[in-house]
């Protein structure tokens, strides 16, 4: 079984059975050789950065004209103020990027080769998720480092944050966790529509309109049920002391890894039972 | 001498038992029972519809049959564990993503089957497309798609080869280079299914056919007895040895139209 020279020979006597690790080296590949992938980063960050710098400094200068109702929720989570704002925006880059990483296997084509590649399929979605989880977590960190420093000494006429505080740890990484949760939740919710705008519209109605939504419902049940939604989460950054918090720090951060959890089996089930 | 299983007997390349795909109740792929034999060209042939790229989707695993089985050397597509140093596979000329480069593209499947990254540029030459690597994909013509396409098949240097329509859409010089390549593959004693509407070029290319229509096999026997068997006898007789494969067309007409009339009765 000898091969002519001009089809290389093969390397198939060298080479070890292809294992989890071969695949994230693969899916790594795919994620850094598209443009779209540094764009989505890019935006991600200076939308990140931007608003955690942004929010913090409209309100401190505009200290002297609120009450001291709305002043006392700001020096009680001071954390949240230079967090949240940077998640809730930088969300929108990584749910979309999540979406593109897989819906755009299947709007090209590219998916046949994959499947070819990895007939047991799942274990693709799992080296996707991994791979933009462990970015995420990553690049969250990187933005809320800057985003503690430069908040902080803004905040620092009013309030004090200190960044060796336990607490504080736990919102610099949470923004990590957060945007890697949520992140996988969209790659998740795009490998179940397999259609770009599709999934990218739920995503984001996932994570915006339904949470407007359900706060506009009067009394308390509709704001119940808004925090329970995945976007709810990133009361996961906060000092937990905000008094319009239904839930802890701990409790946004299991909602949201419990939707993340139920989506990804769900997307996991589908990727095993259709076609491709 | 590469494997344990040439060891023991080996089970055929390729082979269909009993292959049943329906959609909707209706059978696309019908009680298929066939084997497709190393070191020559074996046509696929078949009206459009007929079940071709249903019956190669369920050859690699895409699709799951309702009935019957379909082994890639005597094992679902599935249980391969890497599936693209056994079968090289071509279904589609864009099977890649578009923002992506030709080496991007082939590096990533070369990682999934833990095979070494100078392999990407070994097939690169091999099908033309060194200078072309660090482009962007989506903007390649079909000519140049179909090559990365053929590139990606051949990645793992696999004993199997199976391509869906490959010279679909090529001009004449790139019907050349995969007519050339597919008999060289066979030539290398290698499995390889061709499927193709194009009748001169599968009786230039292809040694073996298997025919089918409405999703059933209507004929698996030699290109030239498949000729001889269903042209009309005096024609054949009248035609020179050496232009007979020009009759295939004719030969497969009367066999496809005899099978619609036989399914419609």
């Amino acid at each position: 079984m000898t091969t002519v020279a001009a089809v290389p020979t093969g390397p198939a006597t060298t080479r070890h059975t292809p294992d989890f690790r071969d695949l994230l080296r693969s899916e790594r590949t795919k994620f850094t050789s598209l443009r779209s992938t540094w764009w989505c980063l890019g935006v991600l960050t200076v939308l990140g950065i931007g608003f955690n710098i942004l929010v913090p400094a409209l309100i401190t200068s505009s200290w002297n004209t609120m009450g001291p109702g709305t002043r006392q929720d700001f020096v009680r989570d001071t954390l949240g103020l230079v967090l949240q704002p940077g998640a809730q925006w930088a969300q929108i880059a990584a749910c979309v990027l999540g979406v593109l990483f897989v819906a755009s296997e299947f709007s090209t084509g590219m998916i046949r080769s994959t499947m070819l590649a990895t007939p047991r399929r799942t274990p693709v979605l799992a080296a996707k998720a991994a791979v933009f989880a462990a970015v995420l977590f990553v690049l969250g960190v990187l933005i809320a480092l800057p985003s503690l420093l430069i908040g902080s000494s803004i905040t620092a006429a009013h309030a004090s944050l200190p960044l060796a505080d336990p607490t504080t740890v736990r919102g610099v990484l949470g923004f990590g966790v957060y945007l890697a949760l949520t992140g996988v939740l969209a790659l998740s919710i795009g490998a179940l529509i397999r259609h770009t705008a599709g999934a990218v519209t739920t995503v984001l109605a996932l994570q915006f309109v339904l949470p407007a939504a359900f706060q506009a419902v009067p009394g308390n049940v509709g704001a119940h049920i808004a925090q329970a939604l995945p976007a709810a989460a990133n009361v996961m950054l906060g000092s937990g002391h905000n008094a319009s918090d239904v839930y802890s720090p701990w409790q946004g951060a299991l909602i949201l890894l419990g939707w993340t959890a139920v989506l990804y089996a769900a997307a996991h089930l589908t990727l095993r039972r259709r076609n491709v | 001498m590469t494997s344990s299983r040439s060891t023991r007997s080996a089970p055929p390349a390729v082979e269909a038992r009993n292959l049943t795909r329906r959609y909707g109740g209706r059978a696309v792929v019908d009680s298929l029972t066939f084997q497709v034999r190393p070191g020559q060209v074996t046509g696929f042939l078949g009206p459009n519809g007929a079940g071709k790229s249903t019956t190669m989707r369920l050859l690699l695993g895409l699709e799951r049959p309702d009935a019957g089985q379909a082994l890639i050397n005597g094992r679902r597509y599935a249980e391969l564990s890497r599936p693209l140093t056994e079968v090289g596979a071509m279904l589609e000329a864009k099977a890649f993503h578009k923002g992506r480069t030709a080496r991007k593209h082939l590096l990533c499947l070369t990682q999934s089957q833990g095979l070494p990254a100078d392999r990407v540029d070994e097939v690169l030459a091999l099908v033309g497309l060194a200078e072309a690597a660090d482009r962007r994909a989506g903007g390649f013509s079909l000519g140049m798609a179909q090559r990365l396409g053929i590139a990606a098949a051949l990645l793992g240097d696999p004993r199997i080869v199976i391509l869906d329509e490959p010279v679909n859409g090529l001009d004449p010089e790139g019907i050349l280079w995969i007519r050339t390549l597919i008999k060289r593959l066979a030539a290398e004693g290698r499995t390889v299914l061709v499927s193709s509407h194009l009748m001169n070029e599968m009786a230039v290319t292809a040694d073996h056919l298997l025919v089918i229509g409405r999703g059933r096999l209507l004929a698996d026997c030699s290109t030239a007895e498949f000729i001889e068997r269903h042209t009309d006898p005096d024609v054949y007789a009248a035609t020179p040895e050496v232009a007979r494969p020009a009759l295939l067309e004719e030969a497969f007409m009367r066999l496809t139209a005899d099978s619609v009339q036989y399914a419609a009765a």
